[in-house]
């Protein structure tokens, strides 16, 4: 039986695009018909679940209910995959829960697949969160995304420093999420849809819609490559090996 | 799958090789036929094609995305009109670089319309070049290349490494020179009752460019049969 897999999106800093990832996370386990659930923790209101409503819920990830909620369903829960979409500056306080509660110990035994996606942010701050999220994650698979959806500009970094902030971390994989439009981003903004739905020229509720083809194309093609630095990193037979065997069988046969 | 409209793209990387001409004609085909067509030009530089077809084509951009909306949402609108795009060679590569993101192509097929390419030939490198980026990036485009006999005839492939043994070429023939001058000057339409009324014409050179124009229409009625049949092909080979 796989054993259940927890990915973490967070960052120290808000407006990072730590929610665009994320959805484009739940879309790309979608489209691998990997079952996944989300938490979403910008308790009360979440932006996460208004454009994936019917795998996520809303959380308070300070509060021990919901924290029993998340990590005692890990096994029990039909979709194997969780993603928690962590609010904005709490990434280094929730490792620290997590660590509290014995999470990041059952990953290091190899009973649970831990992955954090730690979304920087352009100022040299960034660099910093690097080292201490790192001391903190144990053996968790680290990917460090640099996010320049919006196009962010990453010049305050010394190549040479981001480098060695990088390698201290063993196994770590950079991801890159490439500019999109920024029409593009707010069509999907307001149709509240995930990316795939969006694509498919459909409302939120699965309806035929109206929406720009030149702008849906766009989103495609970023959300398609995307997905290309998740194959990259091979995500799929991380978070769940069956899933992958089944799709290359799938594409043999 | 069978086509009630298309989109055709006139396209050099290169200038005055006949592209204005070719997209001219073809809207005047439409017409002909009694199809509804829209033409788009797309020539920053001297927007003769919107000049001599005022009533039909219409100025359009690319440089930046509501542009690129306002052509490209319009070119696959399922509306039962036919589209003519004259691409200017300054956004030959833009255009490209676009169409492919958003997949133009696919989009069209999707929505039963027929993509066509009509790539006029040069032996120039980036000509060449073109074609060959064309044909990898656009297998589901219809790529036709031209051929403006006013260049003289097609010498054997040489000239155009590109082009396979059986690849069917487009021919625009030559028009006289003395002919030319009538068609030159905008506006101007090669509909019958536009010609009829052009009393500048002579009766002789009248039916001279009727004759220029009914070779001219062949060769576009065997383009609409090759993407008939590529189409019946398709459908054909095709699951369903």
């Amino acid at each position: 039986m796989a054993k259940p897999a927890v990915i973490l999106v967070g960052a120290d800093k808000g407006g990072v695009g730590k929610t665009t990832v994320a959805r484009t996370l739940l879309d790309y386990f979608g489209a691998h018909q990997t079952p996944v659930r989300a938490f979403d923790t910008e308790h009360p209101r979440g932006t996460l679940k208004r454009f994936h409503p019917d795998v996520t819920d809303v959380v308070d990830v300070t509060a021990v209910p919901d924290q029993m909620k998340i990590f005692d369903t890990l096994g029990s829960a039909q979709a194997k995959v969780t993603v928690i979409d962590v609010r904005a500056g709490l990434l280094s306080s929730t490792l620290r829960a997590l660590s509290d509660i014995g999470f990041i110990e059952s990953a290091r035994k190899g009973q649970i697949t831990f992955a954090v996606f730690h979304i920087l942010g352009p100022s040299i701050a960034s660099l910093e969160e690097i080292a201490e999220t790192a001391a903190m994650i144990g053996d968790a698979n680290y990917f460090l995304v640099k996010n320049f959806i919006n196009n962010t500009s990453f010049f305050d970094w010394d190549p040479a420093t981001y480098n060695s902030y990088f390698k201290r971390i063993k196994g770590a994989e950079e991801i890159v999420v490439p500019h999109l439009s920024e029409m593009a981003c707010e069509q999907v903004e307001v149709a509240s849809a995930p990316f795939v739905t969006f694509v498919a020229n459909k409302t939120a509720k699965g309806e035929a819609a109206n929406y720009s083809f030149v702008l849906r194309g766009y989103v495609r093609h970023w959300l398609g490559n995307v997905w290309g630095e998740y194959d990259r990193v091979k995500l799929i037979d991380l978070v769940a090996p069956k899933a992958a065997s089944d799709v290359r069988q799938q594409a043999a046969g | 799958m069978s086509f009630r409209q298309s989109v055709t793209i006139v396209a050099s990387p290169r200038k005055r090789v006949g592209k204005t001409l070719l997209a001219r004609l073809l809207v005047d085909f439409h017409l002909h036929e009694n199809r509804a067509v829209a033409g788009f030009d797309l020539d920053a530089g001297d927007r003769s094609f919107a000049r001599f077809l005022p009533g039909h084509v219409s100025t359009a951009a690319i440089g930046d995305i509501q542009e690129q909306m306002a052509l490209f949402d319009r070119l696959v609108a399922a509306d039962d009109v036919s589209k003519v795009v004259d691409l200017g060679a300054k956004s030959f590569d833009q255009f490209f670089e676009v169409a492919y993101r958003i997949g133009l192509a696919e989009e069209a097929l999707h929505r039963s319309i027929a993509p066509a390419l009509l790539f006029v030939l040069s032996p120039e490198p980036a000509a060449v070049e073109g074609y060959r980026m064309l044909r990898e990036r656009f297998p589901n485009l219809a790529l036709t290349p031209v051929h403006n006999e006013l260049f003289g005839s097609l010498h054997q492939r040489e000239a155009h490494p590109l082009l396979g043994a059986g690849t069917p070429v487009l021919r625009l023939p030559v028009l006289a020179p003395a002919l030319r001058r009538y068609i030159e000057v905008p506006p101007f339409s090669f509909a019958e009752a536009w010609l009829a009324d052009a009393s500048d014409i002579p009766p002789a050179a009248h039916l001279e460019l009727q004759r220029w124009l009914r070779r001219v229409y062949l060769e576009f009625r065997e383009l609409d049969l090759r993407v008939l049949l590529a189409d019946l092909s398709a459908s054909i080979r095709l699951p369903r």
